[in-house]
This record gives structure tokens, sequence and C-alpha cells, in this order.
């Protein structure tokens, strides 16, 4: 499915989802008036049978407004508190991050795998989070890649074989591709108004059973709580509904992508196959659990009305559009003994290697659509790191460090001056874990950094917040040593600013440029930039500049390169990454043609082309070579 | 019905959405503590499966210290297994205190090992000693570094659970107590940056 296209639907529905919750508030104020009334004139029958009755458009309209606005009030309270993104997601089903195997085969195996899919998909690696239940059950929540978080649970990733596993894990990824998890949590938030009618009862009830028999109008309390008890599950009711029509649908599809990206239609079909033979089932005991309940891989509530309000459509059908020839058989029994020890294939790997020639149609089109290519040359990628690399990546303390090495310029002068600020500005320790990795530097190739930012990104995320202050002045400091600093350092450092600011402060992108011509400077700049990167003699920047203008149909002039200093950088990919996600594709295919002018693409032009793509919301898959 | 007891239902209502809320940050912000416990916990183990190495390795050079080597063994095993207590519950005040003071015996113990390594050049020359010593100050640093997020984290579940209004409700929600900082003695391999301005 086209990455950009799914971006759009997933707007879409949306703006369905808002309708259909309109209508279900609708309906509960019209209910609770129902009731109300009911017990307005429950005491007056003899009147009622005269066509009299006690009520008023007053009463009517508080009532409105107090439903709408209890509701609206809940939605807007939980939207709020899951701003964190991914991470508020996983923390409310109790999930425990995976920070370390440990030595435990089967977490390695998970990490492993999830590690793979992301570096092959050209995004950063998704913590994961493990839920202690039995069942075998997976998802991913969050707005963007950025905050995204992958949850699996004990049951899963016990139980399913390493291919198995990167079926499901791959049918997530599609998920974090396709945008469904931005609505996702919209429809947590917007839905816990409608559960709140319910919640309300619920305690109205307790208090009201206390009072019993002390006051003559507890009875009405009760009959109160009950009425609301009942239009809180009528809400329930409806809240589920919406969630089977907005969700149903994508499983297939999120099954379909799963089975391009790894090209083993078995991975996924026997993890399903298994789920099937599997005695605990894929029902989760966490009571939070209903409220994310479309978020996962396999049905995680037992209670769906006759498969009307099912979230996900039934396991058979899956397995059949996968294997149009299945015959009805689970996978029961033991699995085999746990098999990670799937060491990366090693050997020679041309980081440093010559140019590659990209096609700008291909490269657009594997955006969000990685294909099993690019997960063998992702193990591949893996396997080739520097242990001493990998394993800095991997801890928070030295992932600074890491980061810390990625901002440092080529130029030597420039390079000098960074380290001494450092010197001075940094935790005395993080300044000698540089060093240890300088000297790991001649191993450090371009074509390395990206796979290692990849890996680190996610181990940032474990700072707490004083922590991310202090790094990101950190950060800073180095970019300004000079005032000058490289191009691919900038990018590195726009990329960690960009995933870490979605993560700790919540600041999640939205779509505010509707055309192309909304942003001409914007565009104007990001072009320019990468037409002064291109080295080649035989292509002037002017030339270049224009074949990639040429793709966008606006009118638009090289910039200066004097004036194309950070903040302008900054703001220009800022509000590209606010275009509307049917124009973003036009976009890239200017900024490949455009690095692509001279007929090669460097390892350091295609990094940076995948830094800026990542930035802008479009995962770039490496190109394998 | 009237006008009196609608509003008390919408007040009721507002006050219950509220309440739910405070009662899932309460959460939040345990597991967020909880989870920041587990990159200790990596390092710590990390620190004590490097030691027995570095005993190893003395061994032969410290013949007449054999006090010195047993006792970095016993304050490390002892270790090891309350941080196995304390990764169970990192709320659990009492198993975080146990692993500060045996972190601080086996602290105590390291010391007079350091010592009595000072005492003999060759050992301290010694590549493997050199390669382990250097692999344990780094963890060193990772330790404190990722104490330093578990405290940052601790601080604001309670700073949160003690403050108006949610103090009322914390102890029925079942948060009764805060939560223990980890602190070691020896405590700064780290020292707070300068702020930077600029």
């Amino acid at each position: 499915m086209d990455f950009f296209e799914s971006q759009n639907k997933a707007r879409k529905k949306t703006t369905l989802l808002l309708f259909l919750f309109t209508l279900a508030v609708l309906s509960l104020v019209a209910l609770t008036n129902l009731l109300v009334f009911a017990l307005i004139n429950m005491q007056d029958t003899a009147g009622l049978a005269t066509g009299r009755y006690h009520y008023s458009v007053e009463i009517f309209l508080m009532i409105g407004a107090g439903v709408i606005s209890l509701i609206i009030l809940a939605s807007l309270f939980k939207l709020y508190s899951l701003k964190g993104g991914g991470r508020a997601v996983a923390e409310m089903l109790g999930g425990e991050l995976l920070v370390d195997a440990g030595g435990d085969l089967n977490r390695k195996k998970l990490l492993n795998v999830v590690e793979e899919m992301a570096i092959a998909s050209g995004t950063p690696v998704p913590p994961v989070y493990l839920i202690r239940e039995s069942a075998i059950n997976a998802f991913a929540a969050g707005y963007s890649p950025s905050d995204a978080v992958i949850g699996v649970t004990e049951g899963a990733m016990n139980n399913l074989t390493r291919d198995e596993l990167q079926g499901v894990i791959a049918h997530e990824f599609s998920h974090i591709f396709n945008g469904d998890m931005r609505l996702n949590i919209r429809l947590i938030g917007v839905l816990y108004g409608i559960l709140m009618l319910a919640l309300i009862g619920r305690i109205l009830l307790q208090s009201g059973a206390h009072r019993a028999g002390r006051r003559n109008n507890s009875g009405s309390i009760v009959a109160i709580a009950v009425g609301l008890l009942a239009i809180g599950y009528l809400g329930q009711f409806f809240g589920n509904l919406i969630k089977a029509a907005v969700s149903r649908q994508r499983e297939y599809l999120a099954d379909a992508s799963a089975v391009q990206f790894t090209r083993n239609p078995a991975s996924i079909a026997n993890a399903l196959k298994r789920i099937g033979g599997y005695r605990e089932g894929t029902v989760l005991k966490h009571p939070e659990s209903e409220e994310i309940s479309h978020a996962f891989f396999c049905e995680a509530v037992s209670f769906s009305f006759a498969g009307l309000m099912a979230t996900h459509p039934p396991l058979a059908k899956r397995i059949r559009r996968i294997e149009p020839g299945w015959q009805g058989d689970y996978l029961e029994g033991p699995l085999p003994a746990p098999d990670d020890n799937l060491e990366p294939a090693t050997g020679a790997m041309g980081f440093a290697a010559a140019d590659v020639s990209i096609d700008p149609e291909k490269t657009i089109d594997n955006i969000g659509n990685p294909d099993d290519g690019q997960v063998g040359y992702a193990r591949k990628v893996i396997g080739a790191l520097p242990p001493t690399l990998t394993e800095a990546a991997r801890v928070p303390y030295s992932a600074r460090s890491l980061v810390y090495l990625m901002i440092l310029d080529q130029d030597k002068a420039v390079r000098e001056q960074q380290i001494e600020h450092l010197r001075q500005a940094a935790d005395l320790g993080v300044f000698e874990e540089l060093e240890k990795l300088l000297r790991a530097e001649p191993e450090f190739q371009p074509g390395m950094r990206l796979p290692l930012l990849e890996m680190a990104l996610p181990t940032l995320h474990q700072l707490s917040y004083e922590q991310y202050r202090l790094f990101l002045s950190n950060l800073d400091v180095l970019i300004r040593a000079d005032g000058r600093i490289g191009l691919s350092e900038w990018a590195v450092r726009k990329l960690v600013t960009k995933h870490l600011g979605e993560v700790f402060e919540g600041r999640h992108s939205k779509v505010k440029f509707n055309r192309l011509s909304q942003v001409k400077a914007p565009a104007a700049t990001l072009l320019s930039l990468l037409a002064y990167a291109d080295r080649h003699a035989d292509i002037t920047p002017q030339k270049a500049f224009e074949l990639g203008a040429v793709e966008l149909d606006i009118d638009l002039q090289l910039v200066d390169k004097q004036s194309l200093g950070f903040t302008r950088l900054n703001d220009a990919l800022d509000a590209l990454a606010a275009l509307h996600p049917l124009r973003k594709p036009k976009l890239l295919k200017a900024c490949v043609r455009t690095v692509t002018a001279d007929g090669v693409v460097s390892v350091l032009e295609q990094e940076l082309l995948r830094m800026i793509a990542d930035t802008l919301e479009c995962p770039m898959p490496p190109v394998v070579t | 019905m009237d006008i009196s007891t609608i509003i008390t239902l919408v007040i009721v209502g507002a006050l219950a959405v509220w309440a739910v809320g405070i009662y899932n940050q309460l959460v939040a912000l345990k597991n967020r503590y909880k989870n920041a416990f587990a990159q200790i916990e990596v390092q710590l183990k990390r620190r004590y499966d490097l030691i027995p190495n570095l005993v190893e390795t003395a061994k032969g050079y410290l013949e007449h210290e054999r006090e010195t080597l047993e006792s970095v063994t016993k304050a490390r095993d002892a270790a090891a297994s309350v941080l196995a207590d304390a990764a169970m519950d990192p709320g659990n005040a009492a198993a975080i205190r146990n692993l500060a003071s045996q972190e601080g015996v086996l602290q105590g113990a390291l010391s007079r090992f350091n010592i009595a390594v000072e005492a003999y050049p060759d050992l301290k020359a010694n590549q493997n000693m050199m390669q382990l010593s250097e692999e344990l100050t780094s963890t060193e640093n990772k330790i404190a570094f990722a104490r330093q997020a578990f405290n940052d984290q601790v601080m604001t579940y309670n700073t949160y659970r003690q403050s108006f209004p949610q103090i009322v409700l914390a102890g029925a929600f079942g948060h009764h107590t805060d939560a223990e900082l980890l602190e070691f003695a020896d405590s700064e391999a780290i020292q707070e940056a300068p702020s930077v301005s600029f």
C-alpha cells in the first residue's frame, strides 16, 4: 500500500471517527433526557395517562450541556494524558521497558528482530515494552515513527518462533507506517469520554447504596445511578461499534504489508495459526486493555457481541487471505528451542564503498514500504557495525557520547574547538567516553552513522527530563562551536532534536500546509541545501537545483549560499514536515533528483537524503548495494 | 428532580473524571521510575560480573591479601542478591535502602582492594587488570548516570504524590508512601555540569 496514500486515508478516517462520535454523543444526550423524563414523571402516572407531563426546554438544555461537557472534558483529559505518545500507552498497560536481553535468549530474539526491522525500514528502533501476560498479542503505539513503541506480551515472546515473531513485528511496523497509530491514540481519547458515564454511574451506585434507607430520595439517586450505568454501557457499545468501523479493515492491510516486508507469507500465517492453537488465546487481563483493544495484533478483549464489535477480523479469515489453501489446522505443541543465535551475517560490508545510483521512482515507492531485500541487508549492516559502537548505542550514558561523536565536524579546526567546548561543558565522564569512541573512530565509516543513530535514539528516550535538557544544551554548544557546521552534522542534530522533542515535549507535527505553493520558501531552501551538497565538478548547484525544482511545478529560486543558516534550515524542515502527506512524494522526488543530478550518489549524500526524509516523517529504507 | 440535583450530578461527574486522571497519572509515574530502575540493574549486573574476573586476576599476585579478596567476593555476592530483591519492586523503600547499604559495603571492599593493588606495580601493569579496571570505571559512570535518571523519576513521582490535591486521594489509590531515592555513598563519578547559557 502506498505510504502517503495510507497516511492520507488515516487522516480521513479521523474525520469519520469524529462524525460517529458526535452521533454517539447526541444519542447519549437524548437517552439521558429520556431517563430524566421517566424519573420525573414516574411518580405521576395518573398525570401521564391524561397526557400531562412535567418537563421543559430548560431541563433538556441543561442535561444536554451537562452530558456534552462531561464527555468532552473526559476526552480532552485523556488525550492530554496521552501526549507522551507511545510511551504513555505502554505505561498505561503496565509495560516493562526491555533495555537489555540479560542473557535470556527469548528476549534477545525479540530485541534483535525489532532492531532488524527498524534498520531495514530506515526508522529509529522503537523501544520494546514487555507486557506480563500469557496471552499472545502485540501492539504498536505512538503519534509517529519518532515516538513509536512496540509492546509484546510474554506469551508472544516465549511462544513464537523467530520467523513468526518477525511476521508479527512486521505487521506492527506497517501500523506505524500507515498512520494507524495516531488514529488509535485519538480513538482512545475520544472514546474515553463516552465510557466516562458508565464510570460515574458506578461511583454513584456505590455511594447511593451506602445511603440506602437513610433518606427518602436516596431511592432516586440509586435510580439515577442505575440509569447512568445503563447509558454508560450503551456508550461503551457505541464506542466499540466505532472502533470496529474504523479499525477492522486495516488489519487485513497490515497483514498484507507484513507479507511484503518479510516476503515470507508463512511467517505471519504461522503466527496466526499458532495463536489459533494456543490455549491461553489472545485476551489480556489488564483492565486498561479495553481502551486500546483496537491497537493489538489480535482480539484483546473477550466480549464482542456476536462479532459485531470485534476490532479484528476472525482468525480463520485472516489466515485464508494469506494462505488460500489452508486446511484449518492450527499449530500446537511446544516450540523448538530458542534459536536466537542467528548471528547476523558478518563479512565484507562495503560501508565506505562506492557511490550508488538510485532510481528516484523506486526510492519514493520504497518509503514506508520496505521489502525483504532490506531486511537481509539490515541484518548484514548490524553484524558489520563495530561492537564498541553498538554497545555504546544501547546504554543511555554512552549513547550521548556517540551522538556527540557524530556531530564532531570533519574539518580538523572546527573539531578541535568542539572537543574543547565539550571538555568544559559536558559531564566529566562523558568526555572520557567520547575519547574511547574517538579511538574506535577509524572504524567509523560513513554509512554506519544512520544505523547507529537509529539504535541510539530509543536509548536516549530513557534519559530523565533534566538529563535530556542538559544533553540538548550540550548539542547546541557543539553546533555553535564555530558558527559553522558541516551539513551532515547539522542533519544529525536535527534528527535527534526532532525525535526527542516528540517524546519529551510532546511536540507532534500536524498538517498545516495543503499545497506546495504554500511552502515555496522552505522548499527552495531545502533544494538549495541539497544542490550545494553535490560535490561533483561537472554539475553546477544551479543546474542541480533546477533539475529538482522542475518536479515541483512551482516557481523556485536557488537560495544564496550565505543565507543558508541554521535557523533558516531548521524552520524549513519544520514547515515541510507539516506538509500534506499527498504532496510529500513530489517534494521527496525533487530532492532525489537534485541529489542525483550528477549521476551518482555518494554514501554521504545518501545518508543526508535519508536523514532529511526521516525528519519529514517519511522513513526511507537503505539502498541495498 | 430540580436544578440543584442536576448541577450536583455534573459536579460529581467532573470530580470523577478528575479523580480518574489523578489515578492514571500516579500509575504512569510509578511505572516510569520502575522502568528507570531497569537500566541501573543492567549496569550493576555488569559490574558484579566483572568482579570475579578481577579477583581471579589479582589472586596470583595478592597471595597475602586473602582477606581483602574474600571480603570483595562476599560483598559482591551479597549485593547481587539484594539487587534481585530491589529489581522485583523498586518502589519498596526497604529494598532500595538495602541495596544502597550493600553497595556501600562493596565499595568499601573494592577501595581496600585498590589500595592493596597499588602496592604491586606488576599487578597494576598487567594487561588484563588494566582492561578490567577500565571497564569497571566505565561501568561506574554508567551506574551513576542511570541512578541520576532513576532519582529524577522518583522525585517526579514523589513530588506529584505529595502535592495537593493528589495527596488526598493517593492513599486511597494505593500509593501510600514515597519511593526511595537510590544513594550510593561514594557518589560522584559524575558532577553536575555548569549550566550553559547562550
